[in-house]
């Protein structure tokens, strides 16, 4: 039961993914596609660790992914608001020349 | 069984493709940094993925050992960029 559970979670994961890769593909500028790259790759990461919990069903993984997943929820907003303040200023930069 | 990892490991490889292009081709410096997170991602994903196909939970400590390299290099990058631009005060 908790493997077949796994499995799902395990894809729709990697589907999330899959969109966030859509994104950073296609939304036109720096700011909307790490939008996407971040919040829907925090979502995934922590799906697929979820999924792995399941499947292995261990406390020797869980507590393991536990930690994985607290590292990443500690840093990637960190990581995504320092470069979206870095992306913007570089873009007003970019605007101020222009004029 | 295995037949899922391998579509686990081919979705995960797909997911490589947008993120070298905006690595490699990349309008502005943010948009490298943002493709490096996505293969960041991808790597953790893949590393789970190998803990699971061997069993062992080795692997789990590479993909706690790349969020973390991930987070400083992102937050190193960020830093760069925003020194370039000039507004390095804060």
């Amino acid at each position: 039961m908790s493997a077949i559970l796994g499995w799902l979670v395990c894809g729709l994961a990697l589907l999330i993914l899959l969109i966030a890769a859509l994104g950073v593909f296609r939304l036109p500028d720096a700011l909307s596609r790490q939008h996407a790259a971040t919040k829907a790759a925090t979502l995934s990461l922590t799906l697929f660790a979820l999924g792995t919990g399941l499947l292995a069903w261990d406390w020797a993984w869980t507590w393991r992914l536990l930690v994985l997943v607290m590292i990443l929820f500690a840093a990637l907003p960190l990581a995504s608001h320092a470069l979206g303040r870095a992306a913007a200023d570089a873009s007003d930069r970019e605007l101020g020349d222009d004029q | 069984m295995t037949l899922l990892f391998m579509l686990f490991i081919v979705a995960a490889g797909l997911v490589t493709v947008p993120g070298l292009h905006r690595l490699l081709v990349g309008p502005t410096l943010a948009d490298r940094v943002i493709g490096l997170d996505l293969l960041f991602a991808v790597a953790i994903v893949l590393s789970l993925t190998a803990a699971l196909l061997s069993q062992r939970t080795v692997f789990l400590d590479v993909a706690i050992g790349l969020a973390v390299v991930g987070f400083v290099a992102t937050l190193a990058w960020a830093r760069l960029i925003q020194l370039r631009a000039g507004g390095g005060s804060e």
